[in-house]
C-alpha cells in the first residue's frame, strides 16, 4: 500500500478530489476538512514523499511572500479515485449485508 | 497584530532556524500560512501544531544523518548499540544513587530529616530502578539491562553491608 488510510487522510484525499486539477493551500485544507495542522502536515508531507502530492510556491504580488500550494499527480489521482472506487463499493457491501440481515 | 499572532509568529520562526535543511520547505509553508489566519488564537493554535509537526520532522531527518553517521562512520554494530544502551542505563542509575546519596550524607534538605532514614533511603531508587526496567524492558532493552544491573550491584551491596554491621 503507498499510504496509510486513516480516517484523516481520506479527509484530505477527498478534499483534493473536490477539485482534482486545482491547486490547494494548506489553510484551506485544514478549513475543509476540519483537520489542525498538527495532522494535517504530516500527512501532506507523507504523501508528497510518496509522490502522491506535487508542490509549488505561489508567486504572489510584489511585497507578498509567496504561498505553498499543493495538488494531485497524476498517480496521487489514480490512488485517491481508486481508494474512494474501493470505499464506495465496501459501503454498497455494507447496505447489501444489512439488506439480507433486514 | 495581537500578542498570540506575534507569539506564533516568533515561535514558527524560532523552529525554522532550529530545523534542519530538509524541513525549512514544509516550516516555511506553515508560517506563510499565518498571514491568511483571521483570528489570533486560531493563529496561535496553527504555530503550537505545526511547530510540532516541525520538530517531529526534524527529529526523523537526524535520526536518519545520526544512524547514517554510527553506520558509515563510526561503524558501530548491533553489539556497540547494546553496549551503549547497556551504559546509559548503568549510568542514569548511578547519577540517581548518586543523588539518592547526596541528600542522605550531605544533608542537602535538612529539613526532610533525611538522615535519620539510614539505608532505607536505598529502597527509593531500587523501586525507580525496577519500576524503570519493567517499562523499558521491550522497547529498550539494553537500558533496562543496565538499570537492572546496578539494582542488582546496589542490592548486594546493602546485604553485604547489613550482614556486617
Amino acid at each position: 500500500m503507498k499510504l496509510r488510510l486513516s480516517p484523516q487522510t481520506v479527509l484530505v484525499l477527498d478534499a483534493f478530489l473536490e477539485q482534482p486539477e486545482g491547486w490547494m493551500y494548506g489553510y484551506d485544507l485544514s478549513r475543509v476538512t476540519g483537520l489542525k495542522s498538527g495532522t494535517l502536515y504530516p500527512i501532506l508531507i507523507r504523501m508528497a514523499e510518496r509522490k502522491l502530492l506535487e508542490t509549488q510556491w505561489e508567486t504572489m504580488e510584489a511585497g507578498r511572500p509567496p504561498r505553498h500550494m499543493y495538488r494531485f499527480t497524476p498517480e496521487g489521482l489514480r490512488f485517491a479515485r481508486a481508494n474512494m472506487t474501493s470505499r464506495a463499493r465496501g459501503g454498497l457491501d455494507q447496505v447489501a449485508l444489512g439488506l439480507v440481515e433486514g | 497584530m495581537g500578542a498570540p499572532r506575534g507569539l506564533a509568529e516568533r515561535l514558527l520562526r524560532a523552529v525554522i532556524r532550529l530545523a534542519p535543511g530538509e524541513s525549512t520547505e514544509w516550516a516555511t509553508a506553515m508560517l506563510r500560512e499565518l498571514d491568511f489566519i483571521e483570528g489570533d488564537w486560531e493563529a496561535l493554535f496553527w504555530a503550537l501544531g505545526s511547530a510540532t509537526v516541525i520538530l517531529r520532522h526534524a527529529a526523523g531527518v537526524w535520526r536518519g544523518w545520526f544512524k547514517g553517521r554510527t553506520k558509515e562512520d563510526v561503524g558501530m554494530n548491533s553489539t556497540g548499540k547494546k553496549a551503549l544502551g547497556v551504559g546509559l542505563g548503568i549510568f542514569s542509575a548511578l547519577a540517581l544513587i548518586g543523588c539518592a546519596f547526596a541528600m542522605l550524607r550531605l544533608y542537602l534538605f535538612p529539613g526532610l530529616g533525611l538522615y535519620r532514614l539510614g539505608w532505607t533511603v536505598i529502597v527509593i531508587p531500587e523501586v525507580i530502578f525496577i519500576v524503570a526496567a519493567v517499562v523499558l524492558w521491550r522497547k529498550r532493552g539494553p537500558v533496562a539491562a543496565g538499570i537492572l544491573t546496578m539494582a542488582l550491584v546496589v542490592g548486594l551491596h546493602l546485604a553485604v553491608h547489613l550482614t556486617a554491621h
